[in-house]
């Protein structure tokens, strides 16, 4: 797939600070692409400055063919937007709204078939004070969606949602994948970008630290997953360490943690050693490392503090 | 469908469907002008007359009780002490001291009678005109008892001519503080709250050009200033009875103008004041002196030389005194085009500090 978004030595500076510091990236058509970080490290001015929302201090970024900095309006035009906590006008129900909105890129839509597509329907007379948090940000969504954008722009889509209301709005997210858009958006729930994104740059501190798929970063990170079983009698600790990929056991009493750099390696050979020192193997669990694990050994600190 | 136009036909949905715009464009200026138009500055201020009387005489009694029938005065009956008092505390405009035979009776023959008067110097005016209201009242009846037949009489008629009252006055002077109120505090909460909220950059994301979402809020609230103008008119007119002389079309210009000269105004507030709960604080510092003072409810010429000076040049003064020109005095375009000139000065002025001040963008560091 070639790209559709090239972000070159991407630069905002307020006065002394900077806030992005000169990133490259570039997002492919069609796939989910997720930026990764704490709060405060530069995420949002990264989408903005590509939105055309802030000025670029220095650096370019080029959108389907267009540059931001020469033609900004152009690249509006072609891209959809959720902002952050955006809110919108009262006074106006939601099939109102979303025809206003539509105007604003002098086109008409139909506004119910897209409200449907979000599944707010049913609220198509209502205003917006009367959502909850999880309909705002699928309205918000709607909003995006007005101007049949090449690329949907969401800035941390999710934060501040229950539990339910957020996988509601990942399936969401999917389904609008599915359907060929290319998305950029941030986040600093590790979760969100392993389920969404086909890639993802991990920022800290102004700076991409990382880029890759999911799985690769986390292979590549070299952090293992973590293996916890009990047994029923006792075990030499020596066997245990001896089973290949293992990189640190501990034991009390029955009950062992190890880590382990290739759990696929490390299992059919646990699996043997039962057999051969005949004893029973109890409450095995294996955990999978995460972006998060990824996150604190590159960063040396943890993603939400 | 035209950008502008889809906009402008939301943002007008918008003005009507928000209650707390409505009720400040149309129901607060009706609420000032009727209790204004109730106060009915129209009718003289009685004059406050104390009567002391001690036991009168029949003939005397019906002096006093014709002297309580006149419209213009306020009488109060009492002792002499209680009304001096009343006199000094400034209750009274003028005491009248009435002996108990000051009317003849019977065949004998009259004694001159003295009614003393006592006079609050510092109502002079009202006073003397009491005084011979009642002096008028004893020559009539000196003429009566000497038997001398009237030779002259007044005849009054009632003409209805072009009876300018109060209201008159007050009606054209409602009018502009209605369309000052609205155009400032309508944009001024507004775009506060749009910016604070985040609309504006939510605006911004899009390819629309910030000049024309303002164009639409500008067109939309242009036409609700003549809506406004139009029923509050007809309320003064059908409510309160007030004369309305000369054309409407020509009040058009000077509502539209006016219109625009404080919509810059409310632009140029919601670019300085940061959140919603600062902007009355703000508005209010600049509007309040012109409610007052921008010849809404008196006359500028009854305020001191010096405050006349800084007043004629308010934004509101021209505004009020061009829509009285037309509704009260039936002035044409000559009437008002000093009026009308100012406005456009005022209007250039507040347009371009609301440029200076008023973006879509947050300001950050």
């Amino acid at each position: 797939m070639p790209d559709i978004i090239t972000v070159q030595n991407l630069t905002k500076q307020y006065g002394d600070f900077t806030a992005v510091d000169g990133i490259n990236f570039s997002v492919r058509q069609g796939e989910t692409f997720g930026i990764l970080g704490p709060n405060g490290a530069g995420k949002t001015t990264t989408l903005e400055m590509v939105e055309g929302l802030k000025q670029i201090t220095n650096g370019s970024a080029v959108l389907d063919g267009h540059d931001v900095k020469t033609e900004p309006r152009m690249v509006k035009s072609l891209i959809g937007v959720q902002l952050q906590a955006s809110s919108f006008f009262d006074g106006l129900n939601l099939k109102e709204l979303v025809e206003t909105f539509a105007a604003l890129y002098g086109r008409t839509v139909d506004a119910l078939a897209l409200l449907r597509e979000v599944q707010l329907e049913e609220k198509r007379k209502s205003q917006v004070k009367e959502l909850s948090g999880g309909q705002k940000q699928r309205l918000s969504i709607a909003m995006a969606l007005v101007n049949d954008p090449k690329v949907l722009f969401l800035d941390e889509p999710t934060t501040g949602l229950d539990p339910q209301a957020r996988r509601n709005l990942w399936e969401l997210i999917e389904s609008i994948k599915a359907k060929g858009k290319t998305i950029v958006l941030t986040t600093h729930y590790m979760e969100e970008a392993e389920v969404l994104c086909d890639r993802v740059a991990i920022m800290d501190h102004a700076k991409i630290i990382a880029l890759d798929t999911p799985i690769n970063l986390i292979k590549q990170s070299g952090v293992g997953s973590t293996l916890e079983f009990h047994v029923d009698r006792a075990v030499a600790l020596e066997l245990v360490w001896a089973l290949p990929g293992v990189d640190r056991v501990t034991n009390a009493d029955h009950g062992f943690t190890m880590l382990t750099t290739d759990p696929e390696q490390t299992l059919p050979a646990l699996f043997n050693l039962e057999q051969r020192e005949r004893f029973k193997l109890y409450n095995l669990q294996l955990r999978q490392a995460t972006l998060e694990d990824v996150f604190l050994k590159s960063t040396g600190h943890s993603l939400r503090e | 469908m035209n950008t502008t136009v889809k906009l402008t036909s939301s943002s007008i949905k918008m003005f009507v469907r928000n209650r707390q715009a409505v009720f400040f464009t149309l129901f607060v200026p009706i609420i000032i002008m009727t209790i204004f138009g109730l106060i009915g500055f129209d009718s003289v201020a009685k004059i406050d007359v104390g009567l002391v009387t001690g036991t009168p005489s029949p003939p005397t009694q019906q002096f006093v009780d014709r002297l309580q029938g006149i419209s213009a005065f306020d009488v109060t009956m009492g002792n002499e002490p209680d009304e001096r008092r009343a006199l000094e505390q400034g209750d009274r405009s003028v005491v009248f001291v009435i002996p108990d035979a000051l009317m003849p009776a019977g065949e004998s023959q009259p004694v001159q009678q003295t009614v003393k008067a006592l006079v609050n110097v510092g109502e002079q005016q009202q006073a003397q005109t009491a005084i011979s209201v009642v002096r008028q009242v004893l020559d009539k009846t000196n003429l009566a008892v000497v038997g001398a037949p009237e030779l002259f009489a007044v005849a009054t008629e009632e003409v209805n001519s072009r009876n300018l009252k109060y209201i008159d006055f007050l009606l054209p002077g409602i009018v502009a503080l209605a369309i000052m109120q609205m155009s400032v505090f309508s944009t001024a909460f507004i775009f506060v709250d749009y910016k604070e909220k985040g609309i504006l950059k939510r605006l911004l994301a899009t390819p629309m050009k910030p000049y024309q979402f303002v164009t639409a809020n500008v067109v939309t609230r242009l036409l609700v200033a003549v809506v406004q103008a139009v029923i509050l008119i007809a309320v003064g007119v059908f409510a309160f009875k007030a004369h309305v002389i000369g054309s409407l079309w020509l009040l058009l210009p000077a509502v539209v103008l006016g219109g625009i000269m404080f919509l810059g105004l409310g632009f140029a507030i919601s670019g300085v004041a940061r959140t919603v709960e600062a902007v009355p604080a703000i508005a209010n510092l600049v509007v309040f002196p012109m409610l007052f003072l921008g010849g809404t409810f008196f006359p500028l010429e009854i305020m001191p030389t010096w405050l006349q000076g800084i007043v004629q040049y308010l934004p509101l003064t021209y505004l009020s005194d061009a829509l009285r020109e037309v509704m009260r005095n039936g002035g044409g375009w000559a009437a008002i085009n000093y009026d009308l000139a100012w406005m456009t000065a005022w209007s250039v002025v507040l347009v371009s500090l609301a440029n200076l001040t008023f973006g879509f963008e947050e300001k950050r560091v």
